[in-house]
């Protein structure tokens, strides 16, 4: 499945501590473009605060991060995002208000002059949005002008990964628990949407609780326990139940 | 690649109440517009309809449309602005001082009372972003602050007989038949219409209001445009402040005492969202006109003055709640009393209610019985 053989991005030898709690340690990770990898693990096994470290909102105490093998460090979420690393949170960070375009470019408007002013170019980010979502996830809305609130689960997902996949530059996307809060249909669907974006060239890391979902839609397996990898696994090569014994540490890494 | 297909929701299936609601916030006011207006074609249709008079609604609706224009970014941010009367009577205040004792031109004298105003209201942003004080605490305390300066500065005084440049700003005409104020009113308007569509400030107010924590995650930077909100709402009100001045060509410091509740009244009736995130300029301007006809119809009913301020609350409660009710997405259920009975809770409130009720009549028939013959007070 491996489009190349060096990893877009890697993570080496991570540690955090909050205080006196050791959230990760000594973590190592590898994503490489066209796959996704699935990280799952325990509440509490150090699977958000990993991808938070990836994507700038969290800086690692001690070990580093590599993009394309050359050591990186990240300031805040803005240096991922310039870098080409964007994540999808579980609360989607949408403003429900606003239209799916609105949302689309939220933080990052389209402008253009108007008298001398920097005005907001509604058309341009209208037909952009429409274009993104077409292209790049395969979905059509019937009505761009509606609020956000309006639509379904699965589209207002569609539209907070639009947001991520608007980016050219896009090389590495993390969505955190994507299929949670829908339902069958519109898992599914999300999940096909996860595979045509790493048919695309991304490197897509999804956490997740549903083994169902990660055996379908993953190629490779981390597994976090306790705040360490527990192991790394090819989907392929494994059964739910290997997994759930690396989850719960009733069977030691066999990979 | 697979394509997810949309399942819209067919218009007819949604209901009645489902389609005009985004309309709500015109519609509403222009309702109770036309209501008035029956009403007074019917019980005042002569003085009511003079022309004078609806030069009079209009010159009263212009003196809150800059506020209004202004409260609605506020509101739609999920804030609210408790001081914009005192800054309108503290800034207009400063400038009558200069104009009158320091000989200020007036002209110099109308950016100086805007930017002031934009200096009151820039505190406030800040009391509420910088020093995290709740918005309704923050600019209550600072309504207090600045009544108190305005006060201290012109004491009893009230200040008279301004340069013409002012009272053309508060009463003129232009182009012989409209009133300066309302023009002044209209641009602010437009310009609030505009803003709110096509900048960032705009587009931030509703994110903000919607979604505050999405909009952090998304880089917008909240506090920078809360506090640009209470700024452009400081020097709105500094420009009604104006508009007053030159109206009564006479300002004190108690001046604008009801400002704070009649913008706000107007913003909401227009079906801005007090939850924040659902502005409408439009729905504020018709709020305005709604508030200045309904006022001006007490006054053609010969009235008594107090009764405004009845009326203006009982308007804002019954326009809050009806938007209330249209938002809530369960409407079965309910509208029965027998069913209202049925709920333990409401049971107990019930309960309570006739308590008080039982317990006042028993005090107001003991009252009259032991009752003696009154004393003069004082």
């Amino acid at each position: 499945m491996r489009a190349q053989s060096r990893p877009v991005i890697s993570m080496r030898g991570i540690k955090k501590r909050f205080g006196g709690v050791v959230a990760l340690d000594g973590v190592d990770l590898d994503a490489f473009a066209g796959e996704v990898l699935a990280i799952v693990g325990d509440n509490g096994a150090g699977k958000s605060t990993l991808i938070k470290i990836l994507t700038g909102v969290y800086q690692p105490t001690e070990g580093h991060v590599e993009l394309d093998g050359k050591r990186f460090v990240m300031a805040d979420h803005s240096d991922a995002i310039s870098n080409g690393i964007d994540a999808v949170y579980q609360n989607l960070a949408i403003a429900d208000h606003l239209t799916p375009a609105q949302n689309l470019f939220l933080g990052s408007e389209l402008t253009r002059r108007f008298l001398g002013l920097e005005v907001l170019d509604n058309a341009r980010m209208e037909t952009e949005a429409k274009e993104v979502l077409r292209s790049r996830l395969g979905v059509e809305l019937r009505d761009m002008k509606v609020p956000t609130e309006s639509l379904s689960g699965g589209q207002r997902q569609a539209v907070a990964i639009a947001r991520a996949v608007r980016h050219k530059d896009l090389r590495v996307l993390v969505m955190d628990e994507p299929t949670a809060a829908l339902g069958p249909q519109e898992t599914a669907r999300t999940l096909d949407l996860i595979k045509s974006l790493r048919d695309q060239g991304l490197a897509v890391i999804v956490i997740s609780h549903s083994l169902d979902d990660v055996f379908e839609v993953s190629d490779r397996i981390h597994i976090q326990r306790r705040g360490t990898c527990a192991g790394v696994v090819n989907t392929a090569d494994v059964s739910v139940e290997d997994v759930l014994g690396l989850i719960t540490g009733a069977k030691a890494a066999a990979a | 690649m697979t394509t997810v297909s949309t399942a819209p929701v067919p218009a007819s299936s949604r209901g009645m109440i489902a389609r005009i609601e985004p309309f709500m916030g015109v519609l509403g006011p222009l309702v109770m517009i036309v209501m008035i207006a029956a009403f007074m074609g019917v019980f005042e249709p002569t003085r009511y309809f003079r022309l004078s008079n609806m030069n009079q609604i209009l010159l009263d609706a212009a003196l809150y449309m800059p506020m209004a224009m202004a409260m609605t970014f506020v509101i739609t941010q999920r804030g609210i602005d408790l001081s914009v009367g005192s800054v309108a009577a503290l800034s207009a205040i400063i400038v009558a001082f200069l104009m009158k004792q320091y000989g200020f031109p007036a002209w110099v004298c109308v950016f100086i009372a805007l930017g002031m105003g934009g200096v009151m209201g820039l505190i406030n942003g800040l009391v509420i972003t910088r020093l995290k004080v709740p918005d309704l605490i923050g600019t209550l305390a600072m309504d207090l602050v600045y009544r108190g300066f305005a006060l201290v500065l012109a004491k009893g005084l009230v200040l008279a007989r301004f340069p013409d440049l002012i009272t053309e700003i508060g009463r003129g005409q232009m182009f012989g038949i409209l009133p300066t104020p309302v023009v002044i009113g209209l641009i602010t308007m437009i310009a609030g219409y505009f803003i709110l569509r096509n900048t960032h400030f705009g587009r931030y107010s509703i994110a903000i209001g919607s979604n505050p924590e999405a909009s952090e995650m998304t880089g917008v930077s909240v506090d920078r445009h809360k506090v640009y909100a209470y700024t452009l709402m400081g020097a709105m009100a500094a420009l009604a402040g104006l508009l007053l001045m030159g109206k009564l060509n006479a300002i004190q410091a108690t001046s604008a005492p009801y400002f704070n509740l009649h913008v706000i009244a107007a913003v909401v009736v227009g079906g801005t969202s007090l939850f924040g995130g659902r502005p409408s300029i439009v729905g504020s301007l018709a709020g305005v006109l709604l508030l200045s006809m309904m006022i001006n119809a007490l006054v053609t009913l010969r009235i008594e003055f107090f009764w405004q301020s009845v009326a203006s609350g009982v308007v804002i409660i019954l326009s809050v709640a009806a938007y209330a009710w249209l938002q809530k997405k369960d409407r079965d259920g309910a509208g029965s009393i027998g069913a209202a009975l049925a709920n333990p809770d409401n049971r107990k409130i019930l309960a309570l209610a006739l308590t008080f009720v039982a317990v006042l009549a028993v005090l107001m028939i003991a009252g009259a019985l032991l009752a003696t013959a009154p004393a003069a007070s004082g």
